[in-house]
């Protein structure tokens, strides 16, 4: 090791470590201010404490929906800007599902497949819920899960699979036409009005008392938190214990390897889609039933979350969207604290940012799938 | 053997077998990467159980040779045939099927997998895991079996180049092919590098090899080829061609 390198590692040290120094005395004054005023009574404990709930459950739709994301990129090597929009296709197809199961016999069936489109039928009406309508519900998280595959494979089948090999830029620049297209058809046939889909007033609540105050959790909160953590439980099986998911692993660390092996390259390619297709249709379907109102734009909007944690857990890791998810959800929660809320999404960007220059390869950074 | 003398190596790249005996046989191949030719005309033959190398200078094509019969070049001509089947032109997830093994020289493991997952994989085209051939691995290589639960990524060149072989073994393959498996090795594991090889072909794989340490792969193998611009220049075995002066000074460095 020359002279000249002790010399630059000394210097990326200590251009380093100034950010790591702001970083750390930044948290700690924020900490500070933050049990100074919780402590003083001007922050209420119980306020705090819905902000960390409510952080959690969008960081759990951001991490769950972040999967598919990470998993496109790490195996097919492009970052998909319509994966938001599936996102929102798979909602609109598993609410159509739960509004025709909630509300054959009592709305006509073309008003219900629209989800109400134009104001014909509102899910409040239909008395939709997880406890009042747990069969649509369900019928509905499938199909929101299915349909997204659907999309994806076709998709793939049409638009990307003649473009396999292409750079990534081309990739990515064809999936923002992609992203657009499946937008603006879902506005066309859905309408762009953002509507309410649940009866949220008939959903039960337990309040948790905290100190000062209480913790409200519903029913669709918990629906939310078993449907995310179970089906990031089993992603994390599939990846680590069966043969496909280790397939999967293999051909994200090294393709041409992975064929030489004799790893049947484009079946894994598609078991991808599938899965990560899956996972952001069902996180498009808890979110809106946990919001009880849904748009044709929600995706589109949560992309930018996703991109964010995402690439803050390092792209190309799972577990990095997991967490990254988490982070995103909880900053974006949390820092209405000391901001206004309008800017509470600007302050996960910061966050991102702050972590990309500590660590420019994400949390799980190069570690790719696993 | 056309030698031109006593001690001249042959410039014959055929050899003269009864078909039960072949394994590989390739023929005039010609065959390259997209529309640039890098082979031309080249013959190659592996018996049965043989141990053969393929030594030559950079660019001469030796890998070329080794990925043409994977079939991960473009074939443009010729013929390509293992065993009883004809594979030109088939496609590397077909090829492995017919009981052929390879080994690339570098990025030859999956980094982030775990060494046994590593190996897994090289059984994938199976319904399940062959037990027998991953404890043969094992037994082959100790320190597979100690290290089995560790990041492929994190183990040295050595380890690594093992682990890659016990990957290419877990099918058994009548023959393997290993393109430069000594590349980038400390010269002590080198020796050991080549020992594993010999246990490899005393098991009855035949093993074909492409090798710049040309010496000592043509001391151990019993046929060796000598490539130069893509073309045969010398078939024979190793100790006839290490015994050419002409051989010697035109490609072993005099």
């Amino acid at each position: 090791m020359g002279i000249a390198e002790t010399y630059s590692r000394g210097r990326r040290l200590a251009t380093q470590n100034p950010v790591g120094v702001v970083v750390a005395a930044t948290a700690v004054v924020l900490t500070l201010d933050l049990l100074g005023a919780l402590a003083t009574g001007g922050v209420a404990v119980s306020r705090v404490g819905r902000l960390v709930w409510d952080g959690l459950m969008r960081g759990l739709v951001i991490g769950l929906a972040g999967i598919g994301l990470s998993m496109t990129y790490s195996i097919l090597g492009f970052a998909n800007f319509a994966h938001g929009d599936y996102t929102t296709s798979g909602a609109f197809a598993g609410w159509a599902a739960t509004y025709l199961l909630a509300g054959l016999g009592r709305a006509d069936v073309g008003s219900l497949l629209l989800v109400g489109a134009g104001g014909s039928v509102f899910g409040a009406q239909l008395g939709i819920g997880v406890v009042a309508t747990p069969l649509a519900v369900l019928a509905g998280l499938l199909t929101a899960g299915a349909a997204a595959v659907v999309l994806a494979l076709a998709v793939d089948r049409v638009v990307f699979r003649p473009l396999r090999g292409e750079s990534g830029i081309a990739l990515l620049i064809t999936s923002i036409g992609v992203a657009f297209a499946l937008r603006n058809l879902l506005q066309f046939v859905f309408g762009p009005a953002r509507r309410g889909t649940t009866d949220a007033g008939a959903v039960p609540d337990v309040e948790i008392p905290l100190a000062d105050g209480a913790v409200t959790v519903g029913a669709h909160d918990i629906t939310l938190l078993v449907v995310a953590s179970g089906l990031m439980l089993g992603v994390h099986a599939l990846l680590q214990r069966t043969k496909l998911g280790k397939a999967m692993r293999a051909m994200s660390d090294n393709r041409d390897l992975a064929r030489v092996t004799g790893i049947p390259t484009e079946r894994v390619v598609t078991a991808t889609w599938v899965i990560g297709a899956a996972l952001t249709g069902a996180a498009g379907y808890v979110l809106v039933l946990w919001k009880g109102t849904m748009t044709f734009n929600d995706g589109w909007l949560l992309l930018l979350l996703i991109f964010a944690a995402v690439i803050l857990g390092g792209i190309g890791s799972i577990y990095g969207a997991i967490v990254g998810g988490l982070v995103i959800g909880l900053t974006a929660s949390l820092a209405a604290v000391w901001i206004p809320a309008s800017f509470a999404r600007a302050a996960a960007f910061v966050v991102m940012i702050v972590v990309l220059l500590v660590r420019p390869t994400g949390i799980f950074g190069g570690r790719s799938t696993a | 053997m056309g030698a031109e003398s006593a001690a001249g190596a042959s410039r014959s790249a055929v050899v003269d077998a009864p078909d039960e005996d072949r394994l590989l046989t390739v023929r005039d191949l010609d065959a390259g990467y997209g529309d640039l030719q890098i082979l031309a005309g080249v013959d190659l033959d592996v018996l049965d159980g043989e141990y053969v190398v393929v030594v030559g200078p950079n660019g001469a094509g030796k890998s070329t040779v080794m990925k043409s019969v994977f079939g991960l070049t473009t074939q443009m001509g010729g013929a390509v045939r293992f065993a009883d089947s004809d594979i030109t032109g088939l496609a590397p997830e077909e090829i492995i099927h017919e009981g052929i093994g390879y080994v690339p020289q570098s990025d030859n493991v999956f980094s982030s997998l775990t060494v046994r997952e590593n190996l897994e994989m090289g059984a994938y085209i199976l319904d399940e895991v062959p037990e027998d051939a991953l404890s043969a691995v094992f037994e082959r290589f100790p320190v597979l079996e100690e290290r089995q639960g560790q990041r492929a990524g994190t183990m040295s060149g050595g380890q690594q180049q093992m682990l890659a072989m016990g990957r290419a073994l877990m099918l058994d393959p009548d023959l393997l092919l290993l393109d430069e498996p000594s590349a980038g090795l400390a010269p002590d594991l080198v020796d050991e590098m080549f020992d594993r090889i010999d246990d490899v072909v005393a098991a009855g794989t035949a093993v074909l090899m492409v090798e710049q340490n040309a010496t000592e792969a043509l001391s151990r193998c019993d046929r060796g080829y000598v490539l130069a611009n893509g073309e045969n220049r010398y078939a024979d075995t190793g100790d006839r061609l290490l015994s050419d002066p002409q051989v010697r000074q035109e490609f072993l460095g005099g």
